[in-house]
């Protein structure tokens, strides 16, 4: 199954996000609990990490791009071969846990 | 003990007593000149107290500020700034250094080593810690002090001004002129240490109480606390038990009873260094009313230089405004 | 480095705006030297100073105890003695104690010295509502734009942020730099090329026919949700953004004003003795009587309790509402 990353809202005071850095590339596989990306929001960093296994597949957000609440950062999928769909919109949500600090 | 005469380590003529004693005449002579006129204005005086604003100033070098609060006119002459202009200034003339628009209270010179009068009590305290700040920063090895009254040590300036000078090591040598009176209120009934020097200790920083009415004591006690600024070993805090021979001003009735001032008139601290020059054989009494002479001349010219100078036009209430 | 943004911008949050204006300032000038509460390490309470410590050093960028009256008076004392100090003092709510100092020396210096003494001195402080209570809650600019002598500014945006901070610090007098707590969630593109706002100048948000409104800081955001609101209505809002309060641009608010027939002030602050009345009698003064409504808090201190701290602040919706009954009223009579 085919994947979005994204910062789901709402969080108080908090409407966009800018990606700082990606801790994997296109192809790298994430076990639950490992660090997919760091986001900077106004007040923190915050660590998001792997709520489920997964495969990154595509990066939709490069560093230092800002990202709205809600919307996908990257697509992921459960496995390295499955297709991509041509259209993003209304992908199921990865699992994700964040730490912010 | 009498204290010596001359001081140590202080080369400059301005040191000597006898330029002390002139210093101090001069003072003397100048708010009675300016008291004598219908037109004087609101002022607070200094008489009584010039040793401690004299005896400050023979402690300061070229490159130092002075700041001090609304009792101006004695600090400012023993620093050197010219009585005529000064004279002009507190009589709102454009020939004052702020052209009038200062006047006594926030009298001002500092390219004379004069940083200011400010007429808020407590107020230039933490400025000068600012400016002192500025001199740190810089790396100058030069020095700020700031004369302040007893009526200035209840206030949260005071306190907070000697702790961040503490903290900060910042080279600020703070003055407490203590006449022992605010306006009409007592020290002991204003303040519950009685010696305002210990106000130092708590910020682990150096205090001592002088008599105010010595002006090579005081000019000894700040010297040192001078130089220890000077070479970045950080601020102390003077305090210098004084008299207040007049009212608090001119605005202002005197509380006191008549045998009160009778003594505290007796403790003056121009006869008392005149009697010292002459008793150690350095001053006799023709060389007195030679100094008289030269500083009631002084003062005439000053009066003279000041009324020549006119008021400013109307228009300069508007001007550096900012 | 030129007075308009010129074409080529990136988006920063808010508190990096001010980070840079500062890193630049101190680049620049070596007087220019920041004073506060958690400034150094902490980088600020909003990270507004952040890594400025590292880079500047800790003889530039200096902690200060908890100590309003003392932080503002060692900054008027440093810029009076040649310094460009900033002094942050993080809540406005507290400005109050260091208001001898800045009202009875840094606004009269110049004029009591007669012009020998000058104090190039920023008071930077952060206003406004964001649940934190009765004391930590205030905007009191209404209270510092008539002093003589001292320059207030509040920017909405970054891009403001930046420019104006740059500007207050190269200003030869003290000034009076108020941002707000809701603008640090925000975001916006600041130009890529080194930009000073001028002091004075008023900034057209959005364009309109049917009515003016004015603010200033986080209101201004109010000021042009109301006005896309109104827009969906057919009423076409010309919001202006007064970035400056001291020196005020009335020209751009009077002409507009006169334009438009119609002028609604917006301020977060009190209505009594407020940004709002002054413009009003000042745009009167300019431009004849033109039918006049001003938006502000409620006549009472503002709680935490977020029920109580909605119903006291202006909101979209009650401005959109304010102006629906401005536009009802019948014009202004000339006289």
């Amino acid at each position: 199954m085919i994947y979005a990353l994204t910062v789901p809202g709402p969080i108080e005071d908090v409407q966009e996000v800018r990606v700082l850095e990606w801790h994997g590339v296109a192809g790298q596989v994430f076990a639950v609990g490992e660090l997919v990306v760091e986001l900077e929001t106004d007040k923190a960093l915050v660590e998001v990490r792997a709520g489920q296994p997964g495969v990154l597949r595509s990066v939709l957000c490069g560093e230092g791009d800002w990202q709205a609440l809600g919307r996908p950062l990257a697509i992921l999928s459960d496995t390295a071969e499955e297709p991509l769909p041509t259209d993003t919109g209304d992908l199921a949500l990865m699992a994700v846990e964040f730490e912010v600090s | 003990m009498a204290r010596p005469l001359r001081g140590p380590g202080l080369d400059s003529a301005a040191g000597q007593p006898t330029q002390l004693l002139r210093r101090m005449m001069v003072i003397r002579a100048f708010e009675a000149a300016l008291a004598a006129r219908p037109d004087h204005g609101f002022q607070l005086f200094s008489a009584g107290q010039e040793a401690v604003a004299v005896g400050l100033c023979a402690a300061l070098e070229t490159g130092d500020q002075l700041l001090t609060s609304g009792r101006s006119i004695a600090p400012a002459l023993a620093r050197g700034l010219d009585p005529g202009r000064v004279m002009a200034e507190i009589l709102g003339r454009v020939a004052g250094p702020a052209r009038g628009k200062g006047g006594r209270g926030h009298l001002a010179w500092p390219s004379e080593g004069f940083f200011g009068a400010h007429a808020v009590v407590g107020g230039n305290l933490s400025i000068a810690a600012g400016v002192a700040l500025a001199f740190q920063i810089e790396g100058r090895r030069d020095v700020v002090a700031c004369l302040f009254g007893d009526g200035a040590c209840g206030a949260g300036a005071l306190h907070e001004t000697l702790n961040i000078a503490a903290l900060w090591k910042l080279p600020l040598v703070l003055v407490c002129d203590n006449n022992q009176l605010s306006v009409s209120t007592p020290r002991s009934q204003a303040l519950a240490p009685a010696r305002l020097s210990d106000l130092a200790a708590p910020f682990g920083i150096p205090g001592a109480t002088v008599d105010g009415m010595d002006v090579a004591a005081v000019r000894d006690a700040a010297a040192r606390f001078v130089a220890r600024a000077r070479v970045g070993d950080g601020p102390a805090l003077l305090e210098c038990v004084s008299e207040r021979f007049s009212s608090h001003s001119t605005a202002t009735r005197e509380t006191r009873p008549k045998d009160q001032m009778a003594a505290i008139l007796a403790r003056c601290p121009i006869a008392r260094l005149a009697g010292e020059l002459q008793r150690a054989g350095e001053l006799g009494s023709a060389d007195i009313a030679a100094l008289e002479g030269d500083v009631a001349r002084e003062v005439a010219l000053a009066v003279a230089f000041a009324n020549a100078s006119p008021l400013p036009d109307p228009a300069e209430a508007l001007t550096d405004v900012g | 480095m030129s007075a308009e943004p010129v074409a080529g911008t990136m988006k920063l949050f808010f508190r990096e705006a001010i980070a840079r204006a500062l890193r630049e300032e101190m680049q620049a000038d070596a007087r220019v030297i920041l004073l506060g509460q958690d400034v150094g390490a902490f980088g600020g309470s909003y990270k507004e100073f952040a890594r400025l410590q590292a880079q500047f050093g800790p003889a530039r960028v200096r902690d200060t105890p908890v100590a309003e009256a003392a932080m503002v008076g060692l900054g008027v004392g440093a810029a009076a003695a040649g310094l460009r100090p900033l002094v942050s003092i993080t809540y406005m709510d507290f400005l109050m104690l260091g208001l001898d100092p800045l009202v009875n020396y840094a606004a009269k210096a110049r004029f009591k010295t007669g012009g020998q003494i000058t104090v190039p001195l920023v008071v930077k402080t952060t206003a406004g509502a964001r649940g934190q209570g009765v004391a930590h809650s205030q905007c009191l600019e209404a209270w510092m734009m008539g002093v003589p002598g001292l320059a207030v500014v509040a920017p909405s945006t970054p891009a403001d942020a930046y420019g104006l901070l740059k500007a207050a610090l190269r200003h030869d007098g003290p000034v009076l730099y108020v941002d707000h707590k809701r603008l640090f969630p925000t975001a916006g593109e600041v130009p890529l090329a080194e930009t000073v706002l001028p002091l004075g100048r008023a900034a057209t948000r959005r364009q309109g026919r049917d009515v003016t409104v004015v603010s200033h800081s986080f209101m201004t955001r109010v000021a042009l949700e109301a006005a896309e609101r109104l827009a969906t209505e057919a009423i076409s809002c010309e919001v202006i953004d007064l970035r400056s309060l001291a020196p005020l641009d009335l020209d751009t608010v009077a002409s507009s004003a006169a334009r438009t027939g119609a002028l609604l002030t917006l301020e977060e602050g009190q209505l009594t003795c407020g940004i709002g009345a002054e413009i009003a009698f000042q745009v009167r003064e300019q431009a004849g009587p033109i039918r006049t409504a001003r938006v502000g808090a409620a006549p009472a201190p503002v709680s935490s309790n977020p029920v109580l701290e909605h119903a006291a602040l202006p909101d979209a919706e009650r401005v959109a509402a304010a102006v629906r009954r401005l536009l009802d009223a019948p014009p202004a009579e000339r006289p």
